[in-house]
């Protein structure tokens, strides 16, 4: 979260990119998903880069030293550098989200939300929701092959493969929807929802250098939040 | 439609082989039980028939042609392959539309698709509940809604898996009845199952797959013959209640109830010890 | 023990009732069937007795719930599932999702419970001994075969130590040594004082492990009594239930053997 808000404040591309190396590479490497990582941010943020790119280097007003003419299109210094830091931006926010939905595990998201106290029905329906992603995803595989059985075209045209989308969606969804219900119920007859203590079998570590990762982003992005209001802007 | 695997192999990637050098040859019209422990490949197998799996070493040919490079959507209209978990596949809001669905991505024409549709409600029981949603229908029925939608598919080869799984007596009956049906009308049937009566009585091959490999492959009474038997129970398999009792009684190999009844009435040993 | 009495139960915008009049007794120490065809209401039965029918699920329940002689109709869940654990059909969705290894997975039924630390470990290592998947205790509950899934399920209700136990479809994915390995546990269960109902299709299994058997068709209990007799008798197998192969076999050998 703070590396989403520091990214937006800081401008220019520098500041941002070293949030990235800090923020997001650092703790994947040492998490050991940075391929991952890698890999699911580029697709999650390829899609809005490569229009963000395409509409600030073609359309950012005000541009003086024109690089390219085509047509009615000019392509300006100016946007090519806007360009490029919408598109760094875009990576690192990508970036911070993937690695936060990769290096949780809903199991230790759990314990310590039950750790801090929170009620037993909020723990359950943030880890029912939580629980859920993965399922559906390959729910939605498993689903996809038995209709491909029955003739479902999945190599085919665009139409029909939209078409084949509601045999794929609606068993998926109710599918996991009729899971989790199951899995509602089965955890109830298990104490889940009981008031009162639960046993930790292993304290989810929160040690010292973590709580003090936290207090640094926290006041890092409070004093840039507070210094671009007061008007300043990187010199990068 | 002769099916056949020739020395398939298959493996997830990066993981360990599934299957380690299959060679099975099913010729036109007959009736196939896999059998096998958890993990011994018989789900993967099945997933190989209709191209859903492709394997890494060997080929899978239809009537002597390659599959390879044949598309899912083609090969369904030759070999349709069902699934375990109805709620895998079924998805419409009548039993009608669900089972329709197959014969309509088959491009079947409006005459042939109703018929279709139809003659599987009969085979299947569920002719009376053609416009019920399939989510109002019990465990039991639900499953035969999904072994419907592939009958209606009217494919020369049928694969099943554990079809019989969670019917009650009368559901058994009905899939027996079903799979003597597919085999006079010349079609190949092959299933899955971990029920040996089901396949002693219904089936006339069996094949028990162990990791990975056919270990082996006969008639029940073979298979389920008293010197099968360490073979059956390491793969967590028990021989068919009619075996057991017919090798207590003497009998020889008596794998399915119509079998000991017939060999006691011969040898004239009728009462159990 | 664990009673019902006169329970009719309707699922939530049902136009019917789902169980009809349903008495049923479950002493401690003892493992009762609960026989019937698909659709006769055995999963409705199970959820009643569990408490999720009315409690979680809805619906109107009229008749008497009662835990040694209390009522329980009041009794919110997680109060009931002190005495009383539901296993549920479907391997897959027992499994909590919550737990990254098996070990922790049947550990999570005791830890919810707030015993203490060694408590909770105590019961967890009994229960995979006694399924034999020690070995698999630092697995992903996920990644399993359904066979594993049920017996890790089975292991996190068996943690828990409740004095009820309702078993839907118990050992259905399992193969015969697995089979063996629940049953065994289900008697040790029942021998520690705990009353123990399984529901199922299959009269072989309520052959092999029932005190009692109770049958089920259309929502209503038609008989209960020893194994002996209810599966003696030709009227249960006019109920859409299948006769146990060995019995209608030695049945039919009879009939040749008397001349018929």
């Amino acid at each position: 979260m703070a590396t989403v808000v520091a990214v937006v404040v800081l401008g220019g591309v520098v500041g941002p990119v070293l949030v990235w190396l800090l923020a997001v590479l650092l703790p994947a490497a040492a998490a050991r998903v940075l391929p991952g990582l890698l890999r699911t941010s580029a697709l999650l943020a390829l899609p809005i880069a490569v229009s963000a790119a395409i509409v600030n280097i073609l359309f950012t007003p005000g541009g003086e030293t024109v690089l390219v003419e085509l047509g009615p299109l000019r392509v300006t210094g100016e946007g090519v550098s806007v360009a490029v830091e919408v598109v760094v931006r875009v990576l690192v926010m990508a970036g911070a989200v993937t690695l936060y939905y990769l290096a949780t595990r809903p199991a230790e998201l759990v314990a310590s939300l039950q750790a801090h106290g929170f009620p037993a029905r909020t723990t359950f329906v943030i880890h029912n929701a939580v629980a859920m992603i993965p399922r559906l995803a390959e729910r939605a595989g498993e689903v996809t092959e038995a209709q491909r059985a029955r003739g479902l075209d999945s190599e085919g045209s665009l139409r029909r493969r939209l078409r084949g989308v509601t045999a794929v969606a609606g068993p998926t969804v109710s599918g996991a929807i009729g899971e989790a219900e199951t899995r509602a119920l089965a955890l109830e007859m298990r104490g889940f929802t009981r008031p009162g203590r639960h046993t930790l079998l292993w304290a989810p570590v929160d040690r010292g250098s973590q709580r003090a990762a936290r207090w640094v982003m926290v006041t890092t992005v409070a004093v840039l939040v507070a210094l671009r209001l007061a008007g300043w802007t990187a010199p990068w | 439609m002769d099916v056949e695997l020739q020395d398939v192999h298959f493996a997830y990637p990066g993981g360990p082989p599934v299957l380690d050098g299959v060679g099975l040859r099913i010729p036109n019209g007959r009736s196939v039980a896999l059998m096998g422990p958890n993990g011994s490949g018989k789900t993967t197998l099945a997933r190989h028939l209709d191209g859903l799996l492709r394997p890494t070493r060997g080929r899978v040919l239809l009537d002597g042609r390659d599959i390879a490079g044949r598309r899912v959507a083609d090969l369904a209209a030759s070999v349709a392959v069902g699934f375990q978990d109805p709620d895998r596949q079924v998805f419409s809001r009548r039993v009608r539309d669900e089972v329709a669905f197959g014969p309509r991505q088959l491009g079947f024409s409006a005459e042939r698709r109703d018929a279709a549709v139809a003659a599987a409600l009969d085979a299947t029981g569920l002719a009376d509940d053609i416009d019920v949603h399939p989510h109002d229908l019990g465990g039991a029925r639900r499953k035969l809604l999904a072994i419907a939608s592939l009958l209606a598919m009217q494919t020369p080869v049928l694969v099943l898996d554990e079809p019989t799984v969670g019917l009650g007596a009368a559901g058994v009956t009905r899939v027996q009845r079903i799979v003597a049906q597919l085999v006079a009308e010349g079609r190949t049937v092959i299933a899955i199952s971990h029920e040996s009566r089901f396949v002693a009585e219904s089936f006339e091959r069996v094949v028990l797959l162990a990791q990975g490999r056919v270990v082996m492959d006969g008639s029940p009474a073979d298979v389920f013959a008293e010197a099968s038997w360490p073979l059956v129970r390491s793969a967590g398999l028990e021989p068919p209640a009619a075996a057991i009792l017919g090798a207590r009684l003497g009998l020889g190999s008596t794998p399915t109830e119509a079998a000991l009844l017939a060999s006691a009435a011969a040898a004239g040993r009728a009462r159990v010890p | 023990m664990l009673s019902l009495r006169g329970v009719s139960y309707r699922y939530p915008g049902a136009a019917l009732d789902s169980l009809h009049d349903v008495s049923l007794e479950l002493p401690g120490g003892t493992i009762t069937g609960l026989l019937g065809a698909p659709e006769s209401g055995l999963s409705t039965v199970c959820m009643v007795l569990g408490g999720l029918a009315p409690r979680v699920i809805g619906g109107t329940l009229r008749g008497e719930s009662s835990i040694d002689g209390q009522d329980v109709r009041g009794w919110p869940m997680h109060r009931l599932c002190e005495s009383v654990v539901l296993g549920l059909g479907q391997p897959a969705g027992q499994l909590s999702m919550v737990a990254a290894t098996v070990y922790e997975e049947v550990a999570f039924g005791p830890a919810n419970l707030g015993l203490s630390r060694s408590e909770v470990m105590a019961r967890t290592e009994q229960a995979l001994e006694q399924l034999a998947i020690h070995d698999l205790a630092s697995r992903d509950p996920g990644r399993l075969s359904g066979g594993q899934q049920q017996l890790v399920a089975l292991a996190g209700l068996l943690a828990m130590r409740a004095r009820h136990l309702i078993l839907d479809e118990p050992v259905a994915a399992l193969d015969a040594h697995g089979r063996t390995l629940a049953l065994a546990a289900l008697a040790a269960a029942a021998a520690g004082g705990a009353a123990v109902l399984v529901a199922t299709q299959h009269s072989d299994l309520v052959a092999s492990i029932c005190s009692s058997v109770a049958l089920l068709t259309g929502g209503r209990v038609m008989r209960q009594g020893p194994p002996g007799e209810v599966l003696a008798d030709p009227a249960t197998w006019a109920l859409g239930i299948a006769e146990p192969a060995e019995q209608r076999l030695a049945r039919l050998l009879g009939d040749i053997g008397d001349g018929r």
